[in-house]
C-alpha cells in the first residue's frame, strides 16, 4: 500500500511540475498588464497590480501608430474568418465526395492531399508568393485569405468522419426516400458532420490566426499585418529589448506591459474559439439511429 | 401496388465473381415474397438491385411493367426498411416518418395525417416528439416501418429487419409486419437468412445460394418437396438426415440399405432405375419416431443407440447413432461449413467416413429412451425423400 | 416469364454505366483548384525553380551546390537538426510519458491536467515567442531561479547565446505543441480496450508494466504519425527565430535557421532559385525522415 501511495505521490508530483511549466507563463502574461514596467522587475512575478496600469497600457498600446494595433486585430479576425468560410465550404463537401464517392481520380486526390499535408508549408510559400505575384494580387487581403483557405487537413478530417462514423445506409435510405445527391448531402449528411464542422472551423481559424510565415512574406503594408505579423513589428519598435531603439522610442510608449497586452488581447480570441469548440464537439450524435 | 419481375439478372464483379447469377424471379401484385439463403447467396444483392441501390450487370428488372434498370431510387416508387434501421439521427421520429413525403413536396397537412396514420397503426404514438437515440429496439425498427408505408409505394422492400431483435420480440414483429402488409396490400420482398423466418412469414420463398435461385414455392411445398439437397437440408430445424443408401431391387419391390437395416420401400418403384447404386437418403427429424411409441407392426424400422436426449418440454430431440453411412456431397460440406458446423466439417473432410452416423429424431415427450440406450426408431416410409448424389436433384416419382 | 420483348429493348442497353459512375464528384470539386494553386502547382513551381536559373534555364543541382556552398548554410541546417532533434526527443519522452501518466483513473483530475497542457496551444506562433521572451529575461521572469543555475544566464543577453538556442526554440515549439498532442495520444490510449489492461492486471502486471508492455506498443501508430509530421514542421523553424533575432537586435543573426536562409536568399538578395533549392533540401529531409520513420517502426504493417 505505502508503495502505491508514493507512486501515486511521484506521479502527481511529475503531473504537477509540467502543469507549473505550462501555466506559469500564461499566468504571468495575464498579470503583467496590471504593473508598471518598474514594477515587472521589483515586484514578484505574479503579484497584481491594478486595473489602472492596464487601462495605460492599452492607451498606450493603441496610441502606437496610430490606432494600428486595432486594425491588426481586425485584418485577423477579417482573414481568419474569411478563409474558414471558404475552407469549410470546399474541405467539408470535398471530404464527403471523397469518403462516398466512385469517381476516376478519387484516390489520386486524396493522395495528393495526403501528400501535400507532409509537404512543410514553408517550402511552398515562395512559389505562392510568385504565383500572387504573377497575378497583380500582392498586397491584398487575397493574397492571404486565398491561400489560407487551402486546408488540405481538414479534407482529410472530413474525409475520415465520413468513411467511418457515418453508415452508407443511412445515406441509401436517403436516396431511397427521394433524395437526390445534392439533397442527400444538405439533409442528412452535413446536419450529421457537425462534429467535424466545429473541428474543422476550430483547426482552420485558429492556424489561420496563428499563421506567421505567409503574410509576413506576401504583404508589405503594416497596415494590412494580421496580429502575428503585428506583434513582431511591436517588437521592433519598442525599446524593450532594443535599447538603440531610441529616437523612435520617445513618442512610443511601448515597454513591457504594453507589450505584455498586446500579446494577451492577440490570444483572446482564439480561446473564446477554444471554448465553444469545446462545447460543439457533440459526441454520440449518430448512436442510435443505426445499430452497429 | 405492382408486380416485381427479374429476368435473367445478373451482378458481377470485376473479378468475375457473380453474387447473382441468371436470376429468374416473378413476385405478383400484392405478394409477400421471401428470399432466404446462408450468407453470401446474392439475396440482399438481389434486393438491392430491386432498390436502385446496386447496378445490375446483366438482365432486366420490372417493376410493374416498367423496366427500371436506369432508374435512380426515388424514381422507382419503392420504400425499404434496412438492416440497420438506418434512421435519421438528427431528427424526431416525426420528422423520421415525415421525411420522405416532405422531399417529394406533399402538402404539410396531408403530411400531418399520413404520418399521424402510420404512428398509429405502429404504436408509436407516444414517441413522435423523441429521437432515434432514446428509443428501443424494437421502437426503432418500428419507425423505420412507418417511413416505408407513409409513402405508399409499389413495393416495399425488408432487408434483414428483425435481426437484431431479440427472439421474443422477433416472433411479436413478424406477425404485425404480415398484418400490415396484408392489411395495405402492397407487394413485399423480404430477406432473411433465418429459414423459420421465411417459412412463417413469405406467401411463397424463393432459396438462393451462391448467386442462383434453387427453387421458389410456397413454404409447405419447400418442406414437402425440396427440389435438391441444398433446399431440403436449409429447411427444417432440426436439419434433414442425410444418409448413403444403396437400392436394391427385390421381387416387386425396392429396398433401401443402409448399413445393417433394410427398408422396404413400397410405392418407390421410381427407384427401381437406381438398382445397385447409392442414392442420398434423407429424413426428416419429425418423421423418426420412438418405435414403442409409434406401434404398429414391423414397418421401416432402424436400430441405434442413443448419443444424447435434448428434452424441449413439447417434444424430445434424440441424437443415436445408426451402424450407416452419412451421405457426402460437395453440398453437405459446403452447408456444414456455411452453418459453421466444425466436426461435421472435419468428418466429411477425412475423407473415409465413419461406419456409424449420427441421426436426429423428434420424438414424443413420453418416449423413455435416455443415453446409452439401445433403441428401435420408426422411420415414416412416406416422408422419406431420395436425392441422386451427383447432381444433389431430388429424385422423384413421375 | 422472360419475355422475348426485353432483348432487343435492352441489347446494349443493360451494360450501360448508371449516375453512380461520377458520384461525389461535384462535391470535390470546389477544393480541386485550391488543392491545385496552392498545394500542386506550387510544389512543382518549387522544384522547378530549385532546378533552374534566372533565365529558366536547366541547371541541374547546380542551386544546391552553390547554396551549400553559402558560408551560412551548414550552420543554418545545423541547428535546424540539432532543434529538431531535441524538440522530437522531448516530444517522444515527455508528451507519451505525460499521457501514460494521465491515462489511468481519476478522470476530472486528468481531464484538468489535460486542460492546462493544452492551454498555451492558443498561443502558437509569434505571441508564444513573446511570452517566452520575458521569460527568459531574468530582470522579470518567474523562473530567473532556473536561468541563472540551469543556463547561467543573468541578462537576457546571456539567455540567448547561441548555444542556448536550439535548446530554447525546442523549449518553445514543445510548450506550444505539446499539449495537443498529449490530448491526441490520450485519445489513442483509449482505443486500448478496457480487458486487455485487466488481463494484464491479473497475469500480475503493475502498471509500469502495463505503461510500457502494453499501451506503449499499441500506440506506437500514433507516436510514429506524431514524429513524422513534427519532424516536417520541425525543419521548418522560421518564427521563432526571427522573432527573437528582433529582439537581440543583431545577437543573433537573421540567418539563423534553413528556413529564414531561405528567406534571405529570396527577399534580400533576390535568389529565387537558391531559396528554392533550400526548401527543396527542407521537403527531402521532411520525406527522407517520413520514409525512415514508416519504416522502422512498421506503421503501414497490417498484421495487428
Amino acid at each position: 500500500m505505502r508503495l502505491r501511495a508514493l507512486g501515486l505521490g511521484a506521479r502527481l508530483a511529475i503531473l504537477m511540475t509540467f502543469a507549473v511549466f505550462f501555466v506559469a507563463p500564461v499566468l504571468w502574461l495575464v498579470l503583467a498588464p496590471t504593473k508598471s514596467d518598474k514594477a515587472l522587475i521589483t515586484n514578484s512575478p505574479f503579484s497584481f497590480g491594478d486595473f489602472h496600469h492596464v487601462a495605460l497600457a492599452w492607451k498606450h498600446l493603441d496610441a502606437f501608430s496610430s490606432h494600428i494595433y486595432r486594425r491588426w486585430i481586425g485584418n485577423t479576425l477579417f482573414y481568419a474568418f474569411s478563409a474558414t468560410a471558404i475552407t469549410l465550404v470546399a474541405a467539408v463537401p470535398a471530404g464527403y465526395g471523397l469518403a462516398i464517392g466512385k469517381f476516376p481520380g478519387r484516390k489520386l486526390v486524396l493522395s495528393l492531399t495526403l501528400v501535400v499535408m507532409i509537404v512543410p508549408a514553408a517550402a511552398l510559400v515562395l512559389p505562392i508568393f510568385l504565383e500572387l505575384n504573377a497575378v497583380h494580387l500582392i498586397g491584398s487581403s487575397l493574397s492571404v485569405i486565398l491561400p489560407f483557405s487551402f486546408f488540405p487537413f481538414g479534407v482529410y478530417l472530413a474525409y475520415l468522419y465520413y468513411a467511418n462514423a457515418v453508415p452508407p445506409s443511412l445515406l441509401d435510405a436517403a436516396r431511397v426516400d427521394g433524395c437526390g445527391e445534392l439533397q442527400t448531402f444538405l439533409r442528412v449528411a452535413l446536419p450529421l458532420a457537425m462534429p467535424i464542422v466545429a473541428l474543422v472551423f476550430f483547426f482552420s481559424f485558429v492556424a489561420d490566426w496563428n499563421n506567421f510565415f505567409l503574410p509576413y512574406v506576401v504583404l508589405a503594408d503594416s497596415n494590412q499585418y494580421p496580429i502575428t505579423v503585428g506583434l513582431w513589428d511591436l517588437l521592433s519598435a519598442t525599446p524593450s529589448f532594443n535599447p538603440s531603439v531610441g529616437g523612435g522610442g520617445q513618442s512610443v510608449n511601448i515597454f513591457k506591459p504594453e507589450l505584455a497586452l498586446a500579446t494577451l488581447v492577440a490570444v483572446v480570441p482564439v480561446a473564446i474559439v477554444f471554448l465553444f469548440s469545446q462545447r460543439a464537439l457533440v459526441r454520440g450524435l449518430v448512436g442510435g439511429a443505426v445499430k452497429e | 401496388m405492382a408486380s416485381v419481375t427479374f429476368e435473367s439478372v445478373t451482378k458481377s464483379y470485376g473479378d468475375g465473381l457473380r453474387a447473382v447469377d441468371g436470376l429468374d424471379l416473378e413476385i405478383a401484385d400484392g405478394e409477400f415474397m421471401v428470399l432466404v439463403g446462408p450468407s453470401g447467396c446474392g439475396k440482399t444483392t438481389a434486393l438491392r438491385m430491386v432498390a436502385g441501390l446496386e447496378d445490375i450487370t446483366d438482365g432486366v428488372v420490372r417493376i410493374g411493367e416498367r423496366v427500371v434498370n436506369d432508374l435512380t431510387p426515388k424514381r422507382r416508387d419503392i420504400a425499404m426498411v434496412f438492416q440497420s434501421y438506418a434512421l435519421y439521427p438528427h431528427l424526431s421520429v416525426r420528422d423520421n416518418i415525415a421525411f420522405p413525403l416532405k422531399i417529394a413536396k406533399v402538402p404539410k397537412d396531408e403530411i400531418r395525417t399520413r404520418v399521424d396514420e402510420a404512428a398509429r397503426i405502429l404504436d408509436l404514438e407516444p414517441y413522435l416528439k423523441r429521437k432515434p437515440r432514446s428509443l428501443s429496439g424494437g421502437q426503432r425498427q418500428r419507425v423505420a416501418m412507418g417511413r416505408a408505408i407513409v409513402r405508399q409505394p409499389a413495393v416495399f422492400l425488408m432487408d434483414e429487419p428483425l435481426s437484431n431483435l431479440d427472439a421474443k420480440l422477433r416472433v411479436q414483429m413478424r406477425a404485425d409486419i404480415k398484418k400490415i402488409q396484408a392489411n395495405l396490400g402492397v407487394t413485399a420482398i423480404y430477406v432473411t437468412h433465418d429459414q423459420v423466418e421465411a417459412m412463417t412469414m413469405g406467401d411463397r420463398v424463393a432459396v438462393m445460394r451462391k448467386g442462383e435461385l434453387q427453387q421458389v414455392a410456397p413454404p409447405q411445398e419447400l418442406y414437402d418437396r425440396p427440389v435438391n439437397i441444398f433446399v431440403a437440408g436449409f429447411i427444417g430445424s432440426p436439419a434433414m438426415n442425410m444418409l448413403e443408401a444403396r437400392i436394391e431391387r427385390r421381387d416387386g419391390g425396392v429396398a433401401a440399405v443402409l448399413g445393417d437395416a433394410r427398408l422396404d420401400l413400397d410405392g418407390h418403384s421410381f427407384l427401381a432405375a437406381y438398382d445397385g447404386r447409392s442414392v442420398v437418403l434423407g429424413i426428416r427429424p419429425e418423421d423418426l419416431e420412438d418405435a414403442t411409441i409409434a406401434g404398429g407392426d414391423g414397418g421401416a424400422r432402424l436400430r441405434g443407440r442413443v448419443e444424447l436426449r435434448e428434452a424441449l418440454g413439447s417434444e424430445v430431440l434424440v441424437h443415436f447413432t445408426v451402424a450407416a453411412r452419412q451421405a457426402v456431397t460437395e453440398d453437405m460440406r459446403e452447408l456444414a461449413e456455411d452453418v459453421g458446423d466444425d466436426r461435421v466439417v472435419g468428418q466429411l473432410a477425412d475423407g473415409a467416413q465413419p461406419a456409424s452416423a449420427t441421426l436426429v429424431g423428434r420424438f414424443s415427450p413420453r418416449t423413455r429412451a435416455v443415453e446409452g440406450d439401445a433403441v428401435e426408431v420408426a422411420v415414416d416410409q412416406q416422408a422419406l425423400h431420395f436425392f441422386d448424389p451427383q447432381t444433389g436433384l431430388a429424385i422423384r416419382g413421375a | 416469364m422472360a419475355s422475348p420483348v426485353f432483348t432487343s429493348e435492352y441489347a446494349g442497353a443493360t451494360r450501360k454505366r448508371g449516375p453512380r459512375a461520377l458520384r461525389g464528384l461535384p462535391f470535390v470539386l470546389p477544393y480541386l483548384p485550391l488543392l491545385i494553386v496552392f498545394g500542386i502547382a506550387p510544389t512543382i513551381y518549387a522544384l522547378d525553380l530549385a532546378f533552374t536559373n534566372v533565365g529558366g534555364g536547366w541547371v541541374g543541382f547546380h542551386n544546391f551546390v552553390r547554396t551549400y556552398h553559402d558560408f551560412r548554410f551548414v550552420s543554418a541546417f545545423k541547428h535546424v537538426l540539432v532543434y529538431t532533434s531535441v524538440w522530437l526527443g522531448a516530444l517522444m519522452v515527455f508528451v507519451v510519458g505525460l499521457a501514460l501518466l494521465l491515462h489511468g483513473r481519476a478522470n476530472k483530475v486528468s481531464a484538468t491536467f489535460r486542460f492546462l497542457f493544452y492551454m498555451p496551444g492558443a498561443l502558437a506562433g509569434s505571441a508564444a515567442v513573446l511570452v517566452w521572451l520575458f521569460m527568459l529575461d531574468p530582470s522579470v521572469s518567474p523562473g530567473s531561479f532556473l536561468l541563472h543555475h540551469v543556463l547561467g544566464a543573468d541578462i537576457f543577453a546571456q539567455s540567448i547565446a547561441p548555444g542556448n538556442l536550439p535548446f530554447i526554440f525546442a523549449m518553445i515549439a514543445f510548450w506550444t505543441g505539446a499539449g495537443g498532442w498529449i490530448v491526441v495520444m490520450y485519445g489513442a490510449l483509449n482505443t486500448i480496450p478496457q480487458d486487455l489492461e485487466e488481463a494484464a492486471r491479473i497475469d500480475g502486471a503493475g502498471p509500469i508494466a502495463i505503461a510500457l508492455r502494453l499501451k506503449l506498443p499499441l500506440i506506437r501508430k500514433w507516436i510514429a504519425y506524431m514524429v513524422i509530421l513534427s519532424f516536417a514542421t520541425g525543419t521548418q523553424l522560421f518564427v521563432e527565430p526571427q522573432i527573437v533575432q528582433t529582439a537581440s537586435f543583431g545577437l543573433v543573426p537573421d540567418t539563423w535557421s534553413a528556413n529564414q536562409l531561405a528567406y534571405q536568399l529570396a527577399f534580400r538578395y533576390a535568389d529565387f532559385n537558391g531559396a528554392a533549392a533550400i526548401a527543396v533540401d527542407l521537403l527531402m529531409i521532411g520525406l527522407a525522415g517520413a520514409v525512415l520513420i514508416v519504416t522502422r517502426s512498421g506503421l503501414f504493417r497490417t498484421d495487428d
